[in-house]
């Protein structure tokens, strides 16, 4: 008797501890640390950030950054600012959604809106690149490749882009007017396969684009790999990675192309469209706007603490 | 007597501990199992298991000649679903099997156009708009696209207030597991056909054949030594040795159901060879040295006394080899391969349900309510799968007892 | 005629007993030598960069490799700086840590269930553990990314320290543990169960309470058996991947014990990354690879030797 009276003690200890701590904390304590989240330095929206908010630096240099900082991918930045409620990070507005709070910069919302009246000031492209002519595993794929590029100047190509969160440049031609200058997607292309890599800021849009496309030229095959802006001009064009087995026939980077990537001529690369980068925090976090120079404090560990961002 | 105290006092703490870890471990179990299914049950339905994982597109505009209809809806719609009367049909805002917002089609009518729409694509045949379906985007002639991301109301009200539309973009529901579970399914029967026949092999050359000497513990002990092995390593050798093998002789491009089944079968040997082991030496002597005096071979006594009386040992050892295959991630995600497919073939990229967990857990964003339900099922069968060999064990131990 | 032909026969019939003879030895042969095939691959492959130049990028130092304290400075491809001295560290604390937490719940739910609990609750107890013992790891890694982070979170947050969104040290010791509760608690029974009565009706017969026998002499005559599970746990949460790489926030350098920093360990490293990878990139997976297989030998030797000292008391 005694022993299962004991049993029952321990156990029903067990659901007090379990309840507890998992209630929500409703009060912000502004003396905790900023817990400081990063994308890695192959990231064009990392490049796009730091350029932003002037600190160039630490585009691809991780030793300029405050003491204690995170790297993440994109979406790990998002989730971490749904759990982690002293934590700022950045992200595409493409992904940003109502999980989480986006912050406003010099003083002006992240909307499209604002992007496209250029206001907004963390904005920057998305771009494209091809591999050379010829250098694709077969005509066909060349031929949807082109029409794929073709595609995204469309208004067609244009709205989903814009359904997917970024911003598509303006453009007047549909998809109709122009298809009959690519006869390869009248044929049934559901045995050959695209390999899109690069960004993965660019991900979602990039999913959204093909998911659109296949069903106008011939059900190809979409294979997404997208692991930074970085690996776009590597698994295109350059020549030691683009014939192995992660090469790619389009690459996306989420930044200006720069360096040995210029190499590529015009005609291989190009604009996809508008992204603006925000500035994210928890959604209990009462800060609603940052400058330029509070956000480069923070992430080069001037300003500490929520308190010291208050101010 | 205060030593009696203290020794009462200390005999309570431990009984105390003791209480305390037992019941750790049960509530530990209990969180699992109430967190995997609260996370994962509110998709549990059909469709899961047999749709694609990818969703298929379709581009199409209105047949030729046909138009709006203006028809009065069938049915009376809940809050949420907007319809359009002008052209007969309802949409509703949903969340896709991955978690995603869509725009779903929730009736249409019998008169509306939208029941055959003409393909823009390269097909032919009529695109029949179904309930299930999610909307992208509406194209109209003269105005901004209607799109997904705006909701269904807007969708709704821009159909209603024009008279035709340039094209209509949607796809079907995605997300489904039926490619990998044919996939792991496939994987199931080719290791057991690979590994089933070399390991009750050994194990009737070690317990029937071989003689006692050095040899015979070496291979022994070599073959114990696998188990300790951690499953990742057996993941790098299948990456080394057997993706290449496969892609040399066959038309495979990277892994692939035959290198991973290749891999789960060295994983599985030592188990199948210790349980086959078990079981045949609980045949007695008596059953061999019986049909060796009555004439027959060392070969058919094996064959036709020995085995049939160890089956249901080998079946014990088959039913822990599914359950291992089902559950093993790590060294199948370099053996198989981590794409999700929905024409599988054994030469083509793939994966198992466990890998399928861990690429939507590593994935954007990360799918815990479709990896909860997809544990669930595991799970299940896991279990089932147990019971089965508890089963089977307790008839063994009778007739091994009742002999 | 009739015995030339019964000589035939036989022969016939041994000829073909030999070859089936045959057949089964190879198949022991083939099933005992896959464990060459696995050590020769992992030693070759993990080999390679330190002895080639790999593709113009240079071969990797060794010693840097095995006490470096980043994965990887440079650029991903163009950088042979590997290092993994601080993921060793790292693996070793974890496997500690999680057997800690590990070793007293199982070994003292075993012995709850051989001794202590009631025929029925021990028998429900029992089935608990052998379900807990074949769920898949991903399961519990699953179980590990929607609750174990959170509550990490919640409960670091309630004493002031923070941590990185629940990916810590802890977090991986936690499911690290609950993965290896039930290989323990499993093995531990049996060895409990197989202690001699004798023993245990003596040492109550001298007058000691039931209590002190259970844990002075009971648990002591089957030590062996209970460091074997303690063996195979470590060995459990030393190879474990997948779950591993849900929880630990994937760290790339700095050694730390700090419980509620990011870590990585030489399986998560492993798997990061794996989805598509050339070049040196692909070779180095294999070479931490060789370290897991070195560590997970050392440990075993250790703990064997341990275990050897330690003794054994006579059991059935």
């Amino acid at each position: 008797m005694r022993k299962i009276l004991i049993a029952i003690l321990f156990l029903s200890s067990f659901t007090f501890v379990g309840c507890g701590p998992s209630e929500d904390e409703p009060t912000f304590d502004t003396s905790k640390n900023i817990t400081v989240y990063t994308r890695d330095t192959t990231s064009g929206t990392r490049t796009g950030f730091m350029e932003g908010i002037g600190f160039p630096e630490a585009s691809s240099s991780d030793s300029v950054l405050v003491q204690g900082f995170l790297i993440r991918d994109n979406t790990a930045i998002l989730n971490a600012m749904t759990i982690d409620e002293y934590g700022i990070g950045y992200v595409s507005l493409s992904s940003v959604n109502a999980t989480v709070k986006g912050l406003a910069f010099n003083g002006v919302a992240p909307t499209v809106a604002n992007v496209l009246n250029d206001t907004y000031g963390l904005k920057r492209a998305f771009n494209w690149m091809l591999r050379a002519p010829g250098d694709y595993p077969s005509e066909t794929v060349e031929g949807i490749v082109n029409a794929f590029i073709a595609f995204l100047g469309t208004t067609d190509g244009g709205d989903i882009i814009n359904n997917a969160g970024a911003i598509a440049l303006p453009s007047t031609t549909t998809w109709d007017s122009i298809k009959g200058q690519h006869p390869v997607c009248l044929t049934n292309n559901a045995a050959v396969t695209v390999r899109l890599g690069g960004s993965d800021s660019i991900q979602k849009v990039a999913e959204a684009l093909t998911a659109a496309f296949k069903p106008k030229c011939g059900n190809f095959i979409a294979e997404h790999d997208h692991t930074g802006s970085g690996d776009a001009y590597k698994r295109t064009n350059d020549p030691a990675i683009k014939d192995t087995s992660v090469g790619k026939d389009i690459g996306f980077a989420s930044r200006q192309f720069r360096g040995s990537e210029l190499n590529v001529p015009e005609s291989l690369r190009g604009r996809l469209a508008w992204d603006a980068i925000v500035a994210i925090v928890h959604k209990e976090n009462p800060v609603s706007n940052a400058t330029a120079e509070e956000l480069k404090s923070i992430y080069n560990g001037t300003l500490k603490t929520w308190a010291e961002v208050l101010e | 007597m205060s030593s009696n105290i203290k020794r009462k006092t200390t005999d309570l703490f431990l009984q105390g501990l003791t209480y305390l870890a037992s019941s750790i471990s049960l509530i530990t179990l209990l969180s699992i199992i109430v967190f995997v299914f609260g996370k994962g049950y509110k998709l549990i339905n059909f469709q899961l298991i047999i749709n694609d994982y990818e969703s298929k597109g379709y581009v199409a505009e209105l047949q030729h000649g046909s138009q709006f209809c203006n028809c009065d809806a069938q049915m009376d719609f809940e809050d949420g679903t907007y319809y359009s009367r002008r052209w007969g049909i309802a949409f509703s805002d949903s969340i896709d099997l991955l978690g995603k917002n869509v725009v779903e089609v929730e009736y249409v009518s019998p008169f509306s156009p939208f029941r055959a729409l003409q393909d823009k694509g390269i097909g032919t045949e009529p695109i029949l708009m179904r309930t299930d379906y999610t909307i992208i985007r509406i194209a109209f002639d003269d105005k901004p696209s209607a799109l997904s991301r705006d909701g269904a109301q807007i969708m709704a009200n821009e159909l209603d207030n024009s008279d035709s539309f340039r094209e209509i973009e949607f796809k079907t529901t995605g997300g489904g597991i039926r490619g990998s579970i044919i996939t792991t399914l496939y994987l199931i029967v080719l290791t057991l056909i690979m590994a089933i026949p070399i390991g009750v092999g050994a194990a009737v050359f070690l317990n029937e054949y071989a003689p006692i000497n050095r040899f015979t513990r070496v291979i022994r002990s070599l073959i114990e030594t696998l188990t300790g092995v951690p499953s990742i390593i057996y993941g790098l050798m299948g990456l080394a040795v057997f993706v290449p093998l496969t892609v040399q002789l066959t038309s495979a491009t990277g892994g692939n159901i035959i290198s991973g089944a290749m891999t789960m079968s060295v994983i599985l040997l030592p188990i199948i060879i210790r349980t086959t082991e078990e079981s045949l030496k609980v045949v007695p002597d008596e059953y061999r040295q019986a049909s060796l005096a009555l004439g027959a071979s060392r070969t058919q006594t094996t064959f036709k006394v020995v085995l049939p009386n160890a089956i249901p040992g080998i079946l014990t050892a088959t039913l822990l080899a599914i359950g291992r295959i089902i559950g093993e991630s790590a060294a199948l995600v370099f053996a198989i391969g981590a794409s999700i497919k929905d024409n599988i073939s054994l030469t083509g990229k793939s994966t198992s349900l466990a890998v399928h967990i861990w690429t939507m857990m590593t994935d954007e964003p990360a799918n815990i309510e479709l990896s909860s339900t997809i544990a669930i099922i595991i799970i299940f069968i896991v279990l089932l799968l147990n019971i089965m060999i508890k089963l089977l064990s307790a008839r063994f131990m009778k007739r091994k007892l009742g002999m | 005629m009739e015995i030339s032909q019964q000589t035939a026969n036989t022969r016939k019939r041994r000829f073909f007993d030999n070859l089936m003879r045959g057949v089964f030895l190879s198949a022991a042969v083939v099933s005992a030598s896959f464990i060459f095939v696995i050590a020769g691959i992992i030693l070759v492959e993990g080999i390679i960069p330190f002895v080639t130049d790999n593709q113009g990028v240079g071969s990797v130092d060794l010693w840097k490799f095995i006490t470096g304290a980043t994965w990887l400075e440079g650029v991903t491809f163009y950088s042979n700086l590997y290092g993994v001295g601080f993921i060793i560290v790292s693996t070793l604390y974890i496997a500690l840590l999680s057997l800690l937490v590990s070793f007293p719940i199982g070994v003292l739910t075993a012995l709850f269930i051989a001794k202590v609990a009631p025929k029925k609750l021990a028998e429900s107890l029992r089935t608990v553990v052998e379900i807990l013992a074949s769920v898949p790891s991903i399961v519990f890694g699953l179980f590990g990314s929607g609750i174990i982070l959170k509550l990490v979170y919640d409960f670091s947050n309630l004493f002031g320290y923070q941590s990185k969104g629940g990916n810590s040290i802890l977090s991986v010791v936690l499911v690290l543990a609950i993965m290896t509760i039930p290989t323990i608690t499993a093995i531990s029974e049996v060895a409990i169960r197989s202690v001699d009565k004798a023993i245990e009706h003596g040492s109550l017969a001298l007058g000691a309470s039931v209590t002190q026998t259970n844990f002075k002499v009971v648990l002591a005559s089957a030590k062996s058996g209970i460091f074997a599970s303690a063996i195979l746990g470590i060995g459990r949460a030393l190879g474990e991947a997948t779950a591993v790489s849900l929880v630990a926030g994937g760290r790339r350098s700095g050694f730390s014990f700090d419980i509620l920093d990011t870590t990585s360990t030489l399986t998560s490293i492993m798997l990061e990354g794996m989805k598509e990878t050339v070049g040196i990139d692909y070779n180095i997976r294999f070479s931490v690879g060789l370290v897991l297989m070195v560590v997970i030998l050392l440990t075993n030797l250790v703990l064997n030797a341990i275990k050897r000292k330690v003794g054994n008391v006579h059991v059935k």
